[in-house]
């Protein structure tokens, strides 16, 4: 047996697209006989979560909603996954722009900079709070793995702790901060969904600069170099720790930004329970996309499908909700395979690359 | 023609019995491989209906340029390959060897040209770990099994040894011993000599030799014509994926074998020393640290004029390494300076040493030289992409990027089959032309150069020595550091010679004297 694809791309093109559906499907046949054994009929579940998330117009824009955070996080991974820096911090830094940003809307109350102003500021919260490990990582050459990880408590008891004292708001019992001007709200753009500006932001602006900066610059040229061959990298006269200060900060700035987005955009206040784990989710997400902003973009949709499909599928089938994130973690574990697997198969001659 | 004597077969003790040409493979073969094809993924032919004999107790070299297709030959026949067509008989006996585990089953074994020991571990305890062990490992026995076999061969090492403590040449003598320790009966040797000092060849050979009177064959691949004539009985001689032509080693002569090497070579580099203009490098007490915190260059101070080949002679070592890249930007000097052109570089970031004018070709091309997972266009813009008109501003611009790449494959003979492609599947003597392009182009007034012909063919070399001297007339100035001390004495106009971080000897083209040179390189009293 040969499988072949039909179209004419490069061999890279070809050898992502194979390892992305090697992943997918692996954990898609690993969740299915966790169904088995749980009892229910996993075409069922998988049909259930499908129509969840396209059934109709209303259920398209939600998983376009929760598209929009989960993008904004990977496209920063995937800049400084490329660069071989690995921000597992991504959660944390995105809770410091909601906060930051909110804090900004809520002080500067209704103008017509309000915002502007925040998202600005939100971004900026995010690179400062990653711009913590990135200089540990550049000029001491401490490991960004821990020191990010471990940043997300830090920055999520700190928040909780902000708005349970500080920025509590004075109308509620909950530990949340005030609701945010309306001039800081994102407009809806369809009438009756909550799909809102923030998506046209991620998709139709964040997306291409991504994939310009990647593609087409200098800095995504060092961030290839920096990643594959550090020491060649500085013998060419590259700034390696420059580069992967910046890899680290960027990817914390669309964090950041995300996380206010996710508040102007749908809760209207800042949370302790903003994120549902969009900064892992992230990771999965720009590992499955291979660091490729489109594949990026493709794979933050397939998460968000199966995140709001599955709300749907547990109720019709009276499931657990966890299965997203079981399917997240074998996604993981497969993605890292895939290339072995793939590995394997063209040396079967079951795939001709 | 072929050679009639290609079908003497030479036994052990050098009797020669008459075999018919297209009989059938007899035992009296120790290997015999016929009509091997093999083509790669990326549409390169390395191989082209290749047949090779090697006998019992013969020393068979597999003489040829880069890229002739030698190293693809014994990836095969060692099970690192699968050949598309073609058959290989061992004893007389068709074998189908599909890995490196059935070759040394069936007795052939590899050394390959990057060594592939666990630095951290013995001796002993690197060869325990290719051996069939059931159970409890006891390397009392294994020790025991190499000081046997080692004792017949007359082969001294001490099982005891961490490998990171032990130099080339020894690395090497543990690989082969651990071939021997597996009963391998055929070793194949993908160019031994490529990392070691001309003491270590020597030993070498003394080795092969004692292997071969052992009726052991060894199947030496190689590109330096002197090399085969000094070791071999027979040499097959490959070109462009064929099998050119395989002579009786004794009955040939270097300028035979190199004219069949590279068709119609004649080596005609002409070697000029002219005039030397100011100086453009001058390095003064320099000092610097080497990787485990030791001073590894004490002091060392030389001036290198524009228009000059300054050549530094050395073992591996020496503190070569660590001057090259105090110089280079890449490592911290502890004190002293480095002027270049008139301005104080010490400490520089290697960028601004690079704006400056001084071009580096590194001795380690694959970890330092190149980027392998990145294409050989992007690999030849290393050191200028951020120039125009490889970028405007931080865009870069890929058809510019592409067109200068399309002309440096040209213009070096950059084996390439797109510019684009990756340069992991280039084959190591294409990576060493792309990494010489690329500093060879950049338009440097300096040129450092580290072994910049190492595990280059003939041609190539030829290639970059006549690059090397039309730099220099016009007026670059150029520090070869180099361990082969026929090409710094080839092409030097003055000759440094480098022990223990310090210099300490100095010769000029009218004094040079190679005896002396090669003692005070082994810090012997002259």
């Amino acid at each position: 047996m040969e499988l072949k694809l039909p179209l004419s791309l490069s061999k890279g093109t070809i050898r992502s697209l194979y390892k992305a559906g090697i992943s997918i499907g692996f954990a898609l046949l690993l969740t299915s006989i966790l169904f088995l054994l749980t009892g229910a009929n996993p075409f069922l579940a998988f049909y259930y979560i499908f129509a969840g998330a396209f059934g109709n117009i209303s259920l398209a824009a939600e998983t376009l909603v929760r598209t929009t955070p989960i993008l904004l996080v990977s496209l920063g991974l995937a800049i400084s996954f490329r660069c071989k820096v690995w921000n597992i911090g991504a959660e944390g830094q995105l809770y410091m722009g909601a906060m930051l940003g909110t804090i900004t809307a809520v002080a500067l109350g209704n103008t017509p900079l309000t915002l502007i102003i925040s998202l600005f500021v939100s971004i900026v919260g995010g690179l400062l709070w990653a711009s913590v490990p990135a200089f540990m990582r550049a000029r001491l050459g401490i490991n960004e793995v821990i020191t990010t990880f471990l940043m997300n408590y830090v920055s999520i008891y700190l928040i909780q702790w902000l708005l349970a004292f500080p920025f509590r708001s004075p109308d509620t019992l909950f530990p949340e901060s005030a609701q945010i001007p309306s001039s800081a709200v994102l407009p809806v753009l369809v009438p009756y969904t909550r799909l809102h500006l923030g998506v046209v932001i991620a998709l139709f602006v964040a997306l291409p600069l991504v994939h310009f900066l990647m593609m087409r610059t200098t800095f995504g040229y060092k961030l290839k170099a920096v990643g594959e061959n550090p020491e060649a990298a500085k013998y060419g006269g590259i700034n390696v720790g420059r580069t992967m200060l910046l890899a680290l900060i960027i990817s914390g700035a669309l964090a950041g930004l995300a996380g206010f987005v996710e508040v102007s955009g749908i809760q209207f206040r800042m949370r302790p329970s903003l994120s549902p784990g969009y900064g892992y989710t992230g990771i999965v997400v720009a590992l499955l996309g291979q660091n490729n902003p489109l594949g990026v973009a493709l794979a933050s949709i397939f998460l968000a499908a199966i995140f709001n499909g599955s709300t749907t599928m547990s109720r019709a089938l009276n499931q657990p909700q966890g299965v997203v994130d079981f399917i997240q973690g074998v996604l993981v574990i497969f993605v890292l395979a895939s290339e072995y697997i793939l590995r394997y198969l063209e040396k079967k001659g079951v795939v001709k690359i | 023609m072929q050679n009639p004597l290609f079908f003497l077969k030479r036994s052990v003790e050098g009797k020669a019995t008459t075999i018919q040409a297209d009989q059938h493979p007899s035992s009296e073969y120790a290997l015999y491989v016929k009509g091997i094809n093999k083509t790669y993924p990326n549409g390169i032919v390395a191989n082209r209906d290749v047949s090779v004999s090697v006998m019992w107790g013969e020393v068979h070299a597999i003489l040829g340029e880069n890229g002739a297709g030698k190293t693809t030959l014994v990836k095969i026949i060692s099970g690192c390959l699968k050949p598309d067509s073609g058959e290989i008989y061992i004893d007389g006996k068709k074998v189908d060897i599909d890995s490196p585990l059935k070759a040394v089953s069936l007795g052939i074994g590899m050394v390959h040209q990057h060594f592939t020991l666990i630095p951290s571990f013995t001796v002993a305890e690197n060869i325990a770990l290719s051996l069939p062990l059931k159970g409890r490992l006891s390397l009392d026995h294994v020790k025991e099994k190499i000081k046997s076999v080692s004792e017949v061969l007359n082969l001294k090492i001490d099982p005891d040894a961490r490998i990171e403590q032990l130099p080339v040449g020894l690395r090497q003598r543990v690989e082969i011993l651990r071939l021997l320790c597996q009963d391998v009966k055929i070793l194949i040797l993908d160019e031994p000599t490529s990392v070691l000092t001309p003491i270590e060849v020597e030993d070498l050979f003394r080795m092969i030799r004692e292997l071969k009177s052992k009726g052991k064959s060894i199947i030496i691949i190689t590109h330096k014509v002197r090399e085969a004539l000094a070791i071999s009985d027979r040499v097959t001689i490959m070109r462009g994926g064929r099998v050119v032509k395989t002579l009786m080693t004794k009955d040939s002569n270097e300028s035979e074998l190199a004219s069949l090497v590279v068709e119609g070579f004649c080596p005609s580099l002409k070697i000029e020393h002219v005039g030397r203009g100011d100086p453009i490098l001058l390095v003064k007490d320099l000092k610097v640290k080497g990787d485990r915190g030791e001073i590894a260059v004490k002091g060392i101070s030389l001036v290198l004029h524009s228009g000059e080949i300054l050549g530094m002679a050395g073992v591996a070592g020496n503190g070569q390494k660590e001057l090259v890249e105090a110089i280079t930007g890449l490592r911290r000097a502890e004190s002293g300076t480095i002027l270049i052109k008139n301005c104080d570089l010490t400490n520089n970031p290697p960028k601004s040493i690079i704006r400056n004018g001084v071009a580096y070709i590194p001795e380690d091309r694959m970890r330092r030289g190149v980027i392998l997972t990145m294409s050989v266009s992007e690999n030849l813009v290393l050191k200028n992409f951020e120039d125009p008109p490889y970028s405007k501003g931080m865009i870069m611009d890929k058809g510019a990027i592409e067109r200068s790449a399309s002309e440096l494959i040209t213009r070096f003979g950059i084996k390439a089959s797109d510019p684009w492609i990756t340069v992991n599947s280039l084959s190591g003597g294409n990576i060493q032309k792309l990494v010489v392009a690329r500093e060879l182009s950049n338009g440097a007034s300096i040129l450092i150069a580290e072994q910049p012909t190492a595990g280059l063919d003939v041609k190539a070399s030829e290639g970059v020595h006549q690059k090397m001297m039309e730099l220099k007339s016009k007026g670059v100035g150029i520090l070869l550091v180099s361990a082969d001390l026929d090409e710094i004495v080839r092409l030097s106009d003055r000759i440094l010679v480098i022990f223990e971080g310090r210099i300490v000897g100095e010769f000029t083209r009218d004094n040079c004297d190679i005896q002396k040179i090669a003692r005070l390189m082994l810090g012997a009293p002259v």
